[in-house]
C-alpha cells in the first residue's frame, strides 16, 4: 500500500459526485471502494478524508443521505445526489477539465517558443 | 448562498451532539464491516481481513475528531464549554461570585441609569416621522443674547420665507400659549399651541381620531377648531369616543373638537396638550409686527436635499428680508438646523450630562479596580489549576480566554443586576425631575429601554475586559515548573505580583478622592445657595397662580375687582393669617421691565436700565416677611386715581438712587400701558429671583390697583401647614368665578427648592456618585490589604515568634500600606485642587467656597484609608506564632 497517494482534497469531493452520479446511491464504503478501485489503485481513501468530506457536501446540500441495508443485509448509511448536486457535478467538472488543460499546456515538453 | 447553508447547519450540529457522535460511529462501524468482508471474501483469514482493513482507514477517534469540528462550530463550542467551566467556578465560589456581580452591579447600574437621561436628552430622535428631516427654521439674533441664532420667528419674516424657499416640502409654524379649558371637574390651565394647517404633514403624523386642521381654517381667523392631546382627552373628557364635533370650552369660548393627537406626539421643546388654528391679527402683519418674534418654524426638507443647502438658502433669504426692511430687520439672520439639535441646544443639558458620565465613568472604574483584585488574588490560589491545564496542553491564549471568559460572565452577572438598580435609579430620577414643566415631561420619557438595554450589555463586555484583562495576562504567562514545586505559598509572595495591586489601590483611592472632592462641591454650593437668605419667609405660605380667562377679563379694572374679591374671600378664613397678590413670585424668574430715573441722563433705546417689576397688593412684604427699610407700604387708596407711586429695593438704591434721599425721588417704567414719573415712596429689602443669585437683583414694585395683570399670584400666609389650605383658596377663588384654573398651587418652600433650577438635582446625583466611590474604594482597599496581610501570615508568625512586639507588628503593617494610601491620596488630591476651575468654567454660576471642601474630602479619605488598613493590621497582630507557622 505504500505506493498509493492520499486523495487530494479538493478533488475529492468531485470524485464523490461523479462517483453517486455514475453508480447512484452508495455508502460510504462503496464509494471508497469505487474510487480506489476507478483510480487503478493508486489512490487510498480513509475515513479521515472521505467523512468529513461527504459531511461538506452535505451541509452544501449537494447530497442527501439515508439510513438503508446493503446487499448483504447490513445497515448502511446511502448517500445520493441531489438535484443541486447534478447541477453541481456539471459545474465543477467542466472547471476541472478546464484547470488541467490549462496545467497540461504549461506542462506539455518542447512547445515553448525560441 | 451555499456556504451560509452550511454554515447554519454547523451552528445546528452544535446541538444534539450525542445522537450525531453515535450515528457517526454506526457508520463508521457498517463501513469497518463492509471492508472487513470484502477482505474476507478475497480469502483472507478474519484477523488478518481486520487487521488490513484498520490500517487502512486509520484511526477511528482521529476520524471522530475531525468530523466533529467539520459537523460543529469549534471556537463557539469551546467558548461554551469555558462558559459551563466558569459557571461551574462561579457557583463554588459564591462568596466571590456574590461580591463581584454585586459591586459590578452597582458600577454599571448607576451608569445605565445616567446613561438613560443621555438618551432622553441627546440620542432619541424626536417622536416625528423622517427625524432627520424635519428641520427647525429660525432668526439670528444680532445681539450676543443667549440662544440667539435660534430665536423665533416674526410672522412676516415666517411668509417672506415661507414664499421665498425651495428646500422644503412644507413648511409650518407653532405659537405657543396657555389657556384655560373648562367643562371638566375643574377648569384647567393647560399648554396650547397655534400651529399651521402645514403642521401634522411637516411633522408626518396623523391623528388617532378625526383630522387635522385645513388650510381654510388657518385664513379664515374665526375657526373655533381644537385637536386634543390624547391625554386631555382622556383625563378631561374621559375618552369620550365620539368627542369629535363636540365642544370644549377654551378661554370661555367655544370651539370644535375636530381630532385627538395620540400621546407618543409631545416634543420635548415644544410641549403643548391641544392645537388651535394658527392666524395673524393685523398688527401681527403690519410692517412694525416684524419685531414681535414669537414663531417657532418646522420645515420638512425636499428629498435630495441636505440641511447644509437648506441653512444657505435661508440665510440668503433673510438677508434679502434685512435689505428690504432695514428699520426692523437689521443684522437679522436666518438659520436652519435639525429638530433634535434644537432639542439639545434648547435642553443646555450637555455640560451636567458630561459630569455625570465622567463621574459614573469613574464610579465603575474603581468598580473595576476591585475587581481587578479580587481575581488575581483568586487566581493566585488557583495557581495549581493553570499549571496543570498547562501541562495538559492548553496553550496561554487558550488560558486567557477561559479567564476572559469567566470574567464575561461576571460581568454579564453584574450587567443583568445592573439593570435591576438601573431601574430603581431610573424610578428615583423620574421622581426627582419635578422641577419644572419640561422636567416633569422629561420624567415620563426616561425608560430602561432598547437603547439602554445595548448600552448596558456593551459596557458590560468592556468592563470584563477592563478588569480582566491584566490578571488573564498575569496567570497565563505562569512559570509552570515553579507553580506546580510550590504548592503552597512561600514567606514572602512574589514583590511583582502585589505591585500590581498596590498600582490598583493607589489609582482608586486617587479616583475616589477626586469624585469625591467634587460631589462635595455639587453639594457644598446647593447648601450655600439653599442656606443663604433669600430675602422672604417661604415657611408657612400657600402660593397660587390664576390667569384670568375670558372675554370679560380684557378690561384692567374688572382684572382688579376680581383679585380684590378674592382676597376679601381668604382674609375671611379662619387659618389665613394674612393675604396678598402679586404678577410675580420671588424665586421665580420674573418680567423685566425698562425704567428711567428722573434727572439722570438719558440713554439710547437699546442701554435702557431693566428690573424686576412687581404689581402688589398692599398686605404683599408683610405676607412675606420681607423688611421695610424705609417709608412705607402701599395702601389701599394707591390705585388708579391716586398720584402714581412705587417700591424700590435696596439692590435697586444702590444702583440708581445712591446718591440723595431715594424717598421722593422719581422713576417711569417705560413699558407700561401710559408711562408716569411715579414717585418712590418706600424701599424694601431684597427678594432673590433664584437662590444664591449675586448680585441682587433690583427689583421696581407698584400698586396692583394701578397696574392689574390679568395673571396673577396668590399669596397665603397660613396659621397650620400651608398645604391643608389648598382647598379652601380654590374654593375662594370659585367663589367669585368657577370657569377660572388655579395653576401652580404650591407652598413657598416648595417654589423655592424649584427654583434652584436642577443644582439640588445634580447635588444629589453627585453626593450619591460620591458616597458609592467612596464605599467602593473603600470595600477594595480593605479587601486587598486583608489579602496581603493574610499572604504573610506566616513571616508575621516569624516576627512574633522571635519577639517582635504586636504594636509593633501593627505599626509595620500600617507604614507599609498608608504608604501606598498616602501616595494614591496626594494624586488624588491634586487633581481635585483643579476642580473648582474647572466647575466654573463649565457651569458660569458655579460658586463654591472650595477649601472646606477639599480638605475635608482629603482627611475623610486618610481616615477611611487608615480604617483600611488598621482592622487587618490590627488581625495579623493577634496571629498565634505556632498556629501560623504549622498552617505551612
Amino acid at each position: 500500500m505504500s505506493g498509493k497517494t492520499d486523495v487530494w482534497q479538493g478533488t475529492l469531493a468531485l470524485m464523490v459526485l461523479k462517483t453517486l452520479k455514475a453508480l447512484g446511491p452508495l455508502h460510504g464504503y462503496g464509494i471508497a471502494r469505487r474510487i480506489e478501485q476507478t483510480s487503478g489503485d493508486l489512490l487510498s481513501v480513509n475515513y479521515g478524508t472521505l467523512y468529513p468530506a461527504l459531511l461538506k457536501l452535505e451541509q452544501e446540500g449537494y447530497i442527501a443521505s439515508e439510513w438503508g441495508v446493503s446487499d448483504n443485509n447490513r445497515k448502511a448509511k446511502y448517500y445520493r445526489l441531489t438535484r443541486a448536486g447534478h447541477k453541481q457535478v456539471e459545474r465543477a467538472a467542466l472547471e476541472w477539465t478546464q484547470t488541467t488543460e490549462i496545467l497540461a499546456r504549461f506542462l506539455a515538453p518542447g512547445e515553448e517558443r525560441s | 448562498m451555499r456556504r451560509l447553508r452550511a454554515w447554519l447547519l454547523r451552528f445546528g450540529g452544535i446541538f444534539r451532539k450525542r445522537r450525531r457522535d453515535a450515528e457517526l460511529a454506526a457508520e463508521l462501524e457498517s463501513h469497518l464491516q463492509l471492508h472487513i468482508e470484502d477482505n474476507l471474501r478475497a480469502g483472507l483469514t478474519p484477523e488478518e481481513a481486520r487487521r488490513r482493513a484498520l490500517i487502512q482507514l486509520g484511526g477511528v477517534e482521529q476520524t471522530k475528531e475531525i468530523y466533529r469540528d467539520r459537523r460543529g462550530v469549534p471556537w463557539l463550542e469551546t467558548t461554551w464549554q469555558d462558559f459551563r467551566f466558569g459557571a461551574r467556578m462561579l457557583r463554588k465560589n459564591p462568596g466571590f461570585t456574590a461580591v463581584a456581580v454585586i459591586t459590578l452591579a452597582l458600577g454599571i447600574g448607576v451608569n445605565s441609569t445616567v446613561y438613560s437621561l443621555v438618551d432622553a436628552m441627546l440620542v432619541r430622535k424626536p417622536p416625528v416621522t423622517g427625524p432627520d428631516r424635519v428641520m427647525m427654521l429660525l432668526s439670528r439674533n444680532p445681539a450676543p443674547t443667549w440662544a440667539a441664532n435660534r430665536s423665533p420667528v416674526s410672522p412676516l419674516d415666517f411668509k417672506d420665507w415661507q414664499a421665498a424657499s425651495t428646500s422644503f416640502e412644507g413648511t409650518a409654524a407653532e405659537a405657543l400659549s396657555r389657556v384655560t379649558l373648562g367643562g371638566g371637574a375643574e377648569p384647567e390651565r393647560v399648554p396650547r399651541a397655534e400651529v399651521s394647517s402645514t403642521y401634522f404633514d411637516v411633522m408626518g403624523l396623523t391623528p388617532m381620531l378625526g383630522r387635522t386642521f385645513l388650510p381654510v381654517e388657518e385664513t379664515s381667523g374665526n375657526a373655533k377648531t381644537v385637536i386634543l392631546g390624547e391625554g386631555l382627552w382622556k383625563g378631561h373628557f374621559g375618552s369620550d369616543p365620539r368627542i369629535i364635533g363636540e365642544t370644549a370650552r377654551i378661554n370661555g369660548q367655544d370651539y370644535t373638537v375636530v381630532g385627538v393627537m395620540p400621546n407618543r406626539f409631545q416634543l420635548l421643546s415644544f410641549p403643548a396638550q391641544l392645537w388651535t388654528p394658527l392666524t395673524f391679527t393685523a398688527e401681527q402683519l403690519s410692517p412694525s409686527g416684524r419685531t414681535s418674534r414669537f414663531l417657532f418654524v418646522f420645515g420638512r426638507l425636499k428629498p435630495g436635499i441636505d440641511e447644509g443647502r437648506a441653512r444657505a438658502e435661508l440665510a440668503a433669504i433673510a438677508d434679502h428680508v434685512a435689505k428690504d426692511h432695514p428699520d426692523t430687520e437689521k443684522g437679522w439672520g436666518g438659520n436652519v438646523m435639525s429638530l433634535q439639535e434644537y432639542d439639545v441646544a434648547d435642553a443646555n443639558s450637555g455640560p451636567a450630562l458630561a459630569i455625570l458620565m465622567a463621574t459614573v465613568g469613574f464610579v465603575l472604574l474603581i468598580a473595576c479596580a476591585n475587581l481587578a483584585n479580587l481575581t488575581l488574588a483568586r487566581n493566585s490560589s488557583r495557581q495549581v489549576e493553570f499549571a496543570i491545564r498547562t501541562s495538559l496542553g492548553a496553550g496561554r491564549i487558550r488560558l486567557m480566554r477561559q479567564l476572559l471568559t469567566e470574567c464575561m460572565l461576571l460581568s454579564l452577572g453584574g450587567g443583568a443586576v445592573g439593570l435591576v438598580f438601573a431601574m430603581v435609579g431610573v424610578w428615583v430620577v423620574r421622581g426627582a425631575l419635578n422641577w419644572n414643566e419640561y422636567t416633569t415631561m422629561l420624567a415620563s420619557s426616561i425608560s430602561v429601554n432598547g437603547n439602554v438595554l445595548i448600552y448596558t450589555l456593551i459596557l458590560s463586555m468592556v468592563t470584563a475586559i477592563v478588569f480582566g484583562l491584566a490578571p488573564a495576562l498575569r496567570f497565563s504567562r505562569s512559570n509552570l515548573q515553579a507553580s506546580m514545586k510550590q504548592s503552597s505559598r512561600t514567606t514572602s509572595a512574589g514583590r511583582e505580583r502585589h505591585r500590581l495591586q498596590k498600582i490598583l489601590v493607589t489609582g482608586e483611592l486617587a479616583l475616589s478622592l477626586v469624585l469625591l472632592a467634587g460631589a462635595g462641591l455639587f453639594v457644598k454650593s446647593f447648601v450655600e445657595e439653599m442656606q443663604s437668605s433669600m430675602g422672604v419667609n417661604p415657611s408657612h405660605v400657600l402660593t397660587a397662580r390664576v390667569s384670568l380667562a375670558g372675554l370679560e377679563y380684557l378690561d384692567p379694572p374688572r382684572q382688579a375687582a376680581f383679585f380684590q374679591k378674592v382676597l376679601s374671600e381668604l382674609d375671611g378664613a379662619p387659618q389665613s393669617q394674612s393675604t396678598a397678590v402679586s404678577s410675580d413670585l420671588p424665586l421665580s424668574y420674573g418680567e423685566y421691565e425698562h425704567f428711567a430715573v428722573e434727572g439722570h441722563p438719558e440713554p439710547d433705546a437699546q442701554k435702557w436700565p431693566a428690573a424686576a417689576h412687581y404689581s402688589i397688593s398692599p398686605g404683599y412684604f408683610a405676607t412675606f416677611q420681607m423688611p421695610l427699610l424705609a417709608g412705607r407700604e402701599f395702601l389701599p387708596s394707591d390705585n388708579a386715581n391716586s398720584a402714581p407711586v412705587a417700591i424700590v429695593n435696596q439692590a435697586f438704591v444702590q444702583r440708581y438712587l445712591s446718591n440723595g434721599d431715594p424717598l421722593g425721588s422719581h422713576i417711569m417704567i417705560r413699558s407700561s400701558p401710559s408711562p408716569k414719573w411715579s414717585e418712590i415712596v418706600g424701599v424694601v429689602g431684597d427678594a432673590l429671583e433664584y437662590p444664591g443669585e449675586s448680585p441682587h437683583p433690583p427689583q421696581i414694585y407698584e400698586p396692583f390697583l394701578a397696574r392689574p395683570a390679568s395673571s396673577m399670584c396668590i399669596i397665603v400666609r397660613t396659621r397650620g401647614e400651608p398645604i391643608a389650605f389648598a382647598d379652601s383658596l380654590r374654593q375662594a377663588v370659585w367663589g367669585v368665578d368657577k370657569d377660572q384654573a388655579v395653576t401652580n398651587l404650591k407652598t413657598m418652600e416648595r417654589v423655592r427648592d424649584d427654583s434652584d433650577q436642577g443644582d439640588g438635582f445634580m447635588s444629589a446625583m453627585m453626593g450619591s456618585f460620591g458616597g458609592f466611590a467612596l464605599l467602593l474604594a473603600a470595600i477594595g482597599i480593605y479587601g486587598v490589604l486583608a489579602y496581603l496581610v493574610g499572604m504573610r501570615t506566616h513571616e508575621i508568625g516569624i516576627r512574633i515568634a522571635l519577639g517582635a512586639q504586636r504594636s509593633s507588628v501593627v505599626g509595620l503593617i500600617i507604614r507599609e500600606t498608608m504608604t501606598f494610601v498616602l501616595i494614591g491620596v496626594a494624586i488624588g488630591f491634586a487633581v481635585s485642587l483643579t476642580l473648582p476651575r474647572l466647575l466654573r468654567s463649565v457651569f458660569e454660576s458655579f460658586q463654591v467656597r472650595s477649601a472646606s471642601v477639599l480638605t475635608g474630602t482629603l482627611l475623610l479619605v486618610i481616615l477611611v484609608g487608615l480604617i483600611s488598613c488598621y482592622l487587618p493590621a490590627r488581625r495579623a497582630s493577634r496571629v498565634d506564632p505556632i498556629a501560623a507557622l504549622r498552617a505551612e
